[in-house]
């Protein structure tokens, strides 16, 4: 492989757009591939094969051909809302499980007393940031000031948007009131049972990190089944 | 969850070469039965032998270290390389799992 064809997979990278790279395994070229761009000479001879691997997300060596494509798709977006304690614990994993993580707490003495490094922090109320974002339902949402008048805007929104894992810190009675109050705003039973409250799968924990890896652990098996789907 | 490699691993790649290293990429591009890890996964080797990533749960990695050292030695420039647990080197390279998989060899030039 070149190497600047490896510079520039690392750019797309971290553009976070969908491509995927070529390699023919017989002669060792390799190219960058998007859709709607030109293929070179050596991959056109698969233009439909390679188009149908890419939208399907799938990496692997075609059948029947010598050409391998590794897909390289948009990163799953997790809003966390709340700089909290345990929110420096999630961050880190999640970023070794290449999540790309946003954390949004309108209250500027927590962001500023915990330490966060290399994250995207807002400082804003959930409803005013949701109106600037764009999501879709690659996205996650977890909450954890269990303060209803910053989590709920935020829980509100991601039950509209149909984001694909939404958590909620907070004990059961906690949750129970939450769940009233939605339903007086309209929302329907199903649509509050999406709502993972307490949040996390039970792995006795009660330390910040021990509940963030809960929380990670029920993402991650939200995601896969997401993503097989 | 497609999970995509981390960035570190290519952005090392790429710090190697600056400070005049050889370097080889390594990746899983087929695998089949119960092999651990997943399509895409990667490695790089310099020229003395010194990797990150990984392309196997440990299963693969010497022999892998080995081809790239002799790829990179001969100024090859790729190679296709195949696991099996059929063979005669089983016992070296085989993959405990029963799985086999097919790892790209290739220089970063």
């Amino acid at each position: 492989m070149k190497i600047e064809t490896l510079k520039e997979i690392i750019k797309k990278k971290l553009s976070n757009e969908q491509f995927a790279v070529l390699t023919n395994l017989n002669n060792g070229s390799s190219e960058i591939f998007k859709l709607g761009t030109p293929i070179s000479k050596n991959f056109i001879n698969y233009k439909n094969e390679i188009q149908s691997y890419y939208n399907l997300k799938k990496s692997g060596i075609i059948d029947g051909t010598e050409i391998f494509i590794q897909n390289y798709i948009k990163p799953v977006e997790v809003i966390i809302v709340g700089a909290v304690h345990i929110t420096q614990y999630l961050i880190q994993y999640l970023k070794d499980l290449n999540f790309n993580v946003i954390v949004v707490d309108p209250r500027e003495y927590f962001i500023t007393k915990q330490k966060f490094q290399n994250i995207k922090i807002i400082n804003e109320w959930p409803e005013e940031f949701f109106k600037k974002i764009e999501t879709s339902s690659n996205t996650a949402l977890i909450t954890l000031t269990h303060d209803p008048k910053i989590d709920e805007p935020a829980l509100k929104y991601a039950l509209e948007k149909k984001f694909f894992y939404i958590g909620a810190l907070g004990s059961k009675k906690t949750h129970e009131n939450r769940c009233k109050r939605l339903k007086e705003e309209g929302f329907n039973d199903e649509e509050i049972a999406s709502i993972h409250g307490p949040i996390g799968i039970k792995i006795g924990g009660k330390s910040a990190p021990e509940i963030a890896l809960s929380i990670v652990a029920q993402l991650i098996f939200e995601t896969n089944k997401y993503k097989t789907i | 969850m497609t999970k995509s490699l981390k960035n570190t691993i290519l952005e090392e790649a790429i710090s190697w070469i600056k400070s005049g290293q050889q370097v080889a990429l390594a990746t899983v591009v087929e695998t089949w039965g119960s092999s651990p890890f997943q399509i895409g996964s990667k490695m790089i080797i310099n020229e003395k032998g010194n990797f990150l990533g990984s392309v196997s749960g440990g299963c693969v990695e010497t022999s892998v270290i080995t081809e790239c050292l002799e790829l990179i030695k001969n100024k090859n420039s790729f190679k296709k390389i195949d696991f099996k647990v059929s063979d005669e080197n089983a016992w070296d390279v085989g993959l405990a799992c029963g799985g086999e998989m097919t790892v790209f060899i290739e220089q970063i030039n």
